[in-house]
């Protein structure tokens, strides 16, 4: 149900000023409202992450500000951060 | 003593008292009211995916936006359920859980919540401060619930 949209956002991405190989990052933003337990176990249940790899990613959140949380093309990234997004996580994406 | 949200059995258990089931009521009919604006209160939970790019951060928001609120006053409803029927499988639990998040992330958005030091509650907003506190405990319980493997 929630997987369809983001991916008919995506128009031809023949874009000349990034390369078309050159995977996005989905990254997640530190923010003084989510619990860090939430954020964790967020990131626990859509990425499958051990217990462990969760929290160390949410650390990495709170303490830098941010933390890339998957990479891949423009529409698996468009579609993880609408997951992050349905969770209420703040998430963008970019190209790196 | 139980918690008031627990595993138990295949499922859950939300046994909260009476007050917290109007409260939480009262919560969902006003999200559900605000959700249907375009008030700023909402902006965390439908951030811009694209940084400045203008034009990608509106073909996000066109459609994925209505997809984001249909799917959060689905899980509105769900909650309402959670609270009439007090035991609920895992994907009923899941909605509960991002649902009270999105009133606290709204409540946190009102109350100026901006660093990590969270701000002082004031004679005006003490009620909802005390409300969005309340919130953060509620979703402990939930996160904790969910977290306990079966």
């Amino acid at each position: 149900m929630s997987t369809t949209a983001p991916s008919q956002v995506l128009e031809p991405d023949t874009g000349t000023e990034e390369g078309i190989d050159t995977p996005w990052v989905v990254i997640v933003w530190n923010d003084p409202i989510n619990l860090m337990s939430y954020v964790a176990f967020v990131l626990r249940k859509l990425f499958g992450h051990s217990r462990a790899k969760a929290e160390k990613l949410m650390m990495q959140v709170h303490l830098e500000g941010k933390a890339v949380v998957s990479s891949g093309t423009r529409a698996e990234a468009e579609r993880d951060v609408f997951r992050l997004h349905e969770h209420g996580l703040w998430a963008t994406m970019q190209q790196d | 003593m139980d918690k008031p949200i627990r595993r138990e059995g295949e499922g859950f258990v939300v046994d909260v008292a009476p007050r917290t089931v109007e409260l939480i009521e009262g919560l969902c009919d006003e999200m559900e009211t605000l959700l249907g604006t375009d008030s700023p209160l909402l902006e965390r939970l439908f951030p811009p995916p694209y940084g400045d790019d203008v034009e990608r951060n509106e073909g996000y928001a066109a459609l994925a936006g209505p997809e984001l609120i249909d799917q959060r006053v689905e899980a509105l409803r769900t909650v309402r359920e959670v609270l009439r029927t007090k035991r609920v499988g895992e994907d009923q639990m899941l909605a509960w859980m991002r649902s009270i998040n999105d009133m606290r992330l709204v409540l946190g958005t009102m109350l100026g919540v901006t660093d990590d030091e969270d701000p002082a509650p004031t004679e005006a907003n003490e009620q909802a401060f005390g409300v969005y506190e309340f919130l953060g405990v509620l979703l402990e319980f939930t996160v904790s619930a969910l977290s306990d493997d079966p």
